[in-house]
């Protein structure tokens, strides 16, 4: 069903005056086909999947004895926030923006992109920025790094990441918009349409971003009066980076759930229209850019003050989990109403937007005062659940849409495997955290707590976690390579029902 | 049970390129709108004090000695009104293909736009304020910046638009809306930071 352009077949460089291989480099770095465009995306966010799993399994190590360090302390702090920033930036905004790109032209029957050299430009400053971002934490230049070269570096990356990634934003939902072939946006598939919601949500609220980062950079560079150095990073752009922001950017994810639920029951969404009003809700995260700050429950003396505190909290981490909750509910009776049968694509995704929502869920309960979970590591335990949430949902979706945008399906039972591996892999890189951080072991140092007990075991399982996450990321790759060659797995979802 | 996924709906043409360039002016609009609150949460948290006299207040933002050209501030915002009639003149005549009169006014905000770089370029010169000196001066420079990169990006906007009618491309009226868009999204961009900075100061 797939209408996705080959420019493999009408490019006319491959003549026999320019070597082949140079030739493929050549349409490969001019490219502006979505497929191209949209696997370079993903194949970067794996890539940089492995590095994030690699940071957290020696983190893991490291915090296994609060008493002994391994790296000293400056390179510590640079490890902790490179994790971050690999997760969120390296991650879960490609990966999310780079299956959108890949799929949501063929759901509209669309042969490309609307802006296409756009999106290339984006995927290319992308890579530019997420690359000189790694060279800076690499030459002690992340956010509070003694480098004040490397720092400048780093506050450049970041800005020409933010830049790509909004370039990428504002072509996918220009696509939706313009190449639905005149239906209405409530009628096209759930997967386009959360698409458009993320990619909306991307080009208003990373802007804001930016502004902050030119402030930081030219004060950084010179009086760093106003904005406090490179300490203070995390205080101006810590919003971007944490929930409920990631709903934004992990936002796709509900679609791909949606679209797997309908392909593998072969039925149409039941309620169809709340399944688009719960990816919608999504969209009150963009909110999250205007405040900047954790809306944090407490109980006030009077009932008014109370409410004065309830209100902002339901705003921005109660009425989030809608989003997710609506959809896995409705997907449920989706496979409910048609065939009830399970698929490697469906599961995958299943399990990936349970646990963003987990994550979304954890977020609410550390914003709890009474729970006293803020500086704990209980935060870094919701940003991996979100992140390697939408890591699972992406294998979902490349299932889900592998037949139709490259020609060639993959095997169900080998996904199904690595689903629940990578499942296994994320409740491991997390949930020990949730438990750590009642137990009050601080977020983003290894020392200075009481590693006996269950602390040090929980630092155990989640590197344990993170280096499964790594090889899943790794055999989802080399299964996807297999695919390519040989005989074909049968498409079951090379259907024309969708959500 | 089988049913179609999506089906074509009633043909309806929706310019590409009017829609992205909406959507680059809403993130150009969320840009500054961001740069202009942390702006104004500085200038909210700047600590006061009591004057000399004993019963002013004095807020420690803007110094004494620094001075802000009004009329060339006040300049900008009218050329930007030039420079957005001159944008939807181009429209006006791309619709009856009236290639000589579309370049005319293209070309027009195109100097138009460099002009209003001149003016900023001007109204630096004047203050001459140094830039490292406090929080003011640094956020001062950093927010006009970011305005004179958004004007030469609509000042590039035009010269494409311009090579675009040139080359005969004269029936795709997207464009040339679009560019329009694009210079009203810059204008009321810039007629938030005049009353924020220039204005409120």
């Amino acid at each position: 069903m797939t209408t996705a352009v080959d420019s493999r077949a009408t490019s006319s460089v491959g003549s026999s005056a320019v070597p082949a291989p140079l030739s493929a480099i050549g349409r490969w770095l001019t490219t502006a086909d979505h497929v191209r465009v949209g696997a370079s995306l993903v194949v970067s966010a794996f890539v940089w999947a492995l590095v994030a799993g690699a940071l957290g399994a020696v983190l893991g190590v490291e915090r296994l004895d609060a008493g002994s360090a391994l790296v000293d302390a400056d390179a510590l702090a640079q490890l902790f926030s490179l994790h971050r920033f690999a997760l969120v930036f390296g991650v879960l905004a490609p990966l999310m923006l780079g299956v959108s790109v890949l799929t949501v032209p063929a759901q509209l029957h669309a042969a490309n992109l609307s802006v296409p050299r756009l999106a290339a430009f984006g995927w290319w400053a992308w890579l530019a920025g997420s690359i000189i971002a790694l060279v800076s934490y690499i030459g002690n230049g992340g956010p509070g790094g003694g480098d004040g070269r490397y720092v400048e570096t780093y506050l450049l990356g970041l800005a020409i990441v933010i830049l790509g990634l909004v370039a990428v934003a504002v072509s996918l939902a220009t696509t939706v918009l313009t190449r639905r072939n005149g239906n209405r946006l409530a009628d096209i598939p759930v997967g386009a349409f959360a698409a458009l919601v993320s990619a909306v949500g991307v080009t208003l609220t990373f802007p804001v971003a930016l502004g902050t980062v030119a402030y930081l950079w030219v004060d950084f560079v010179n009086a760093r009066v106003a904005f406090g150095g490179g300490d203070m990073f995390d205080s101006w752009l810590g919003w971007l980076m944490r929930e409920p922001q990631t709903l934004l950017l992990a936002a796709p994810a509900l679609g791909i759930l949606a679209d797997a639920a309908a392909r593998t029951a072969k039925s149409r969404q039941p309620l169809r229209g709340v399944v688009l009003v719960g990816v919608g809700i999504s969209a009150v995260v963009v909110f999250s850019s205007v405040t900047q700050q954790a809306h944090v429950f407490a109980t006030g003396k009077t009932p008014f003050e109370t409410l004065q505190s309830f209100v902002p909290f339901a705003l921005f981490n109660v009425l989030p989990l809608l989003a997710p909750c609506f959809v896995v509910l409705l997907s449920l009776l989706a496979l409910k109403s048609g065939t009830s049968a399970l698929s490697g694509a469906f599961v995958a995704s299943f399990l990936g937007v349970g646990m963003v929502f987990t994550g979304l869920v954890g977020s609410a309960a550390m914003h709890l005062e009474a729970l006293d979970l803020i500086g704990t590591v209980f935060g870094e335990a919701t940003l991996v659940y979100v992140v390697y949430g939408t890591v699972l949902a992406a294998v979902g979706a490349i299932t889900l849409h592998a037949g139709a945008v490259t020609g060639r399906a993959l095997p169900d039972t080998p996904v199904l495997l690595l689903a629940l591996s990578g499942f296994a892999a994320t409740v491991l890189a997390s949930l020990p955290h949730f438990v750590a951080g009642f137990l009050d072991q601080p977020a983003a140092v290894a020392a200075g707590y009481d590693d006996s007990g269950f602390v040090g075991i929980a630092n155990v399982l989640v590197g344990v976690g993170h280096a499964l996450m790594a090889l899943v990321v790794l055999a989802f790759a080399g299964l996807f390579f297999k695919s390519r060659r040989g005989e074909a797995a049968t498409d079951r979802y090379a259907t024309e029902v969708s959500a | 049970m089988s049913v179609p996924a999506l089906t074509a709906g009633p043909a309806r043409r929706t310019s590409t390129v009017f829609v992205a360039t909406g959507f680059v002016s809403a993130a150009a609009a969320a840009l500054m709108g961001g740069m202009l609150a942390i702006w104004l949460d500085f200038r909210a948290k700047a600590p006061t004090r009591i004057a000399g006299d004993g019963a002013t207040i004095i807020k420690d933002w803007l110094k004494k000695d620094i001075t802000i050209p009004e009329v060339a501030a006040n300049t900008m915002m009218f050329t930007f009104v030039i420079a957005c009639v001159m944008a939807q003149w181009a429209v006006y005549s791309g619709r009856r293909n009236d290639k000589s009169h579309t370049t005319l006014a293209l070309a027009v905000t195109l100097f138009t736009g460099l002009a209003l770089l001149n003016v900023q370029a001007a109204l630096w010169m004047q203050m001459d304020i140094v830039l490292r000196d406090d929080a003011y001066q640094t956020m001062f420079y950093t927010v006009t910046g970011t305005m004179f990169a958004l004007i030469a990006s609509a000042v590039v906007y035009s010269l494409v638009a311009m090579f675009w009618v040139l080359a005969g491309r004269t029936s795709d009226h997207d464009v040339l809306a679009a560019h329009a868009l694009y210079w009203y999204a810059t204008y009321g961009i810039f007629a938030a930071l005049w009353f924020v900075v220039y204005v409120q100061k």
